[in-house]
């Protein structure tokens, strides 16, 4: 049945792609008008509301404080998120810190689906920007073990389709077209390295957490929860695949 | 699931998907004339006062062949120009020729500007011709278009 | 006047008297064309659109336009200026529900 399952997604794709791919392949010139707008994102806004936010709870000193490192390596240390943080015992998003820096100040935690607890993680995030995704999955036991478990989840076929994330995001399949968009290689597109970003037709800026629950909509899979040991297993496994990138955020995407 | 059943639902909405958003938005748009409705001949001729536009080479329109999705089209106007006190661009106008409200934005320069330019993105209901009309300040008028392909897909 | 985020962004960063520098405009707007049918409760969700934005600097208007509903959401308006002396570069926008709103910028040539 598996097997049959990835022979018959695998037709309708190519067949897809014979029938859409070329029409719609967009030049160099048109995407170069596209990377031009990453000059003025509109999520630019949100990262300001972000800072303005996060100077509420003591700005980049206060997170500095809370992870026990120095304000200078701040930019480095956020670029390897998600990582196991002590203080809180599990591996953490940035979004998860964030809110243990609000309720170690008594205030009430953004809850991690609000526009505040977004605009805060990209405010956040872009201190990392130009530094390079520095994940350690070897860094100990709990990183060992959410890699394993993120890569599970990627891998793990469900919902009305049957479908996993590697359905789509497997190299075998990279490139093919999927209803004119060409399937992307989570690594080359640095999707860790772009997110939170812009996204046009939804007129609104995702975290990837986000991002990856309106993928798993869309393919008809249960949403997993943001900040939940699952999703924050597959943030980790998905950041592997942009290790070593530059971080520039926020992106912008269709 | 059946395979039968799932290879069906799969090509169909593949098929369907890609053509329902077109057909929605068209039928949507000959249901409402709104107050802002107007053909693209109009709105020049509400500009020009019945004035020929000329195509030049000094209004450099630049927009997208084929634009991935239609919530966000940019759209760029240079026109070369001194931008002095005798000699500006006035205004520049651009519009989307088969959208239910073709008219996008009229932005009037001034020699302070120093530059005649106007950038910004457009939602495009569909496939059509983009165009800019550019006021001289000597009462000429300049015109320059493009046809952008507005794709639609991508999994949501 | 009304709160609405938006940002004002000039490039360069630094720039001497008399040069010429990009201004981009940002907003956070929904820009409803009037024609959208909301998926939950299947009405029609009302136009509403910035419709008019004043760029003017030390009290002289540089540039005026013209907004229509076409333009997308959250958008983004970009021209040139042509800086004369240090001042208060002021937007002041509106949109078609009688809201209307002003963002300023300070700005300091160097040289």
């Amino acid at each position: 049945m598996k097997t049959l399952v990835s022979i018959t997604l695998s037709a309708a794709i190519l067949t897809s792609a014979l029938i859409a791919g070329e029409q719609f392949a967009m030049s160099d010139k048109d995407r170069a008008m596209y990377a031009e707008l990453l000059e003025a994102n509109p999520a630019d806004i949100m990262v300001a509301h972000g800072e303005e936010l996060f100077e509420e709870i003591g700005s980049d000193a206060a997170l500095a404080k809370f992870l026990d490192v120095s304000e200078d390596d701040l930019p480095k240390y956020i670029a390897g998120f998600p990582r196991y943080v002590e203080k809180l015992k599990i591996v953490s998003g940035l979004g998860q810190v964030i809110q243990a820096l609000q309720a170690s100040q008594g205030l009430k935690p953004s809850k991690l689906d609000s526009h505040d607890s977004a605009d805060m993680l990209a405010y956040v995030k872009s201190l990392a920007n130009d530094e390079k995704i520095n994940i350690d999955i070897n860094a100990n036991s709990h990183m060992k073990a959410a890699y394993a478990l993120g890569k599970e989840v990627f891998e793990t076929k469900r919902g009305g389709r049957g479908l996993a994330c590697l359905s789509c995001h497997s190299t075998d399949i990279v490139g093919g077209v999927l209803r004119t968009q060409p399937l992307p290689d989570l690594g080359s597109v640095k999707a860790a390295a772009t997110w939170p970003a812009y996204r046009m037709t939804k007129s609104k800026m995702f975290t990837l957490q986000g991002r990856m629950q309106q993928c798993m909509h869309a393919a008809l899979l249960a949403k997993i929860p943001k900040g939940s040991k699952e999703m924050v297993a597959l943030e980790v496994y998905v950041t592997t695949m942009s290790q070593g990138k530059t971080i520039q955020i926020p992106g912008l995407k269709r | 699931m059946k395979r039968r059943d799932f290879f069906k639902t799969l090509t169909s909405a593949v098929a369907v998907g890609a053509a329902l958003p077109v057909m929605s938005f068209a039928a949507e748009t000959k249901k409402h004339a709104g107050p802002n409705a107007f053909s693209y001949e109009q709105a020049l001729e509400a500009i020009t006062g019945g004035k020929e536009p000329k195509k030049s080479s000094r209004a450099h329109l630049k927009v997208p062949e084929i634009a991935e999705n239609g919530a966000v089209v940019p759209v760029t106007i240079e026109v070369d120009s001194p931008m002095t006190a005798d000699d500006y661009v006035k205004a520049i106008h651009i519009f989307a020729t088969k959208n239910n409200n073709v008219r996008c934005i009229d932005a009037h320069l001034t020699p302070a500007n120093g530059k005649a330019m106007l950038a910004t993105r457009i939602k495009l209901g569909g496939t059509q011709e983009v165009a800019a009309l550019v006021e001289l300040s000597n009462g000429e008028f300049l015109v320059a278009a493009q046809s952008v392909k507005v794709t639609i897909g991508g999994c949501g | 006047m009304g709160k609405m985020q938006s940002l004002i962004k000039i490039k360069p960063k630094k720039f001497k008297d008399g040069e010429i520098v990009k201004v981009n405009f940002m907003v956070m707007h929904p820009m409803e064309t009037g024609m959208r049918k909301d998926k939950k409760t299947g009405k029609i969700v009302p136009a509403h659109y910035i419709n008019n934005i004043k760029f003017e600097y030390n009290g002289k208007v540089i540039t005026n336009m013209t907004v229509w509903e076409s333009v997308s959401a959250n958008p983004v308006f970009t021209t040139y200026m042509k800086i004369n002396g240090k001042g208060k570069l002021i937007v002041t926008f509106t949109d078609n529900k009688g809201g209307s709103y002003e963002k300023s910028k300070k700005i300091k040539p160097k040289g």
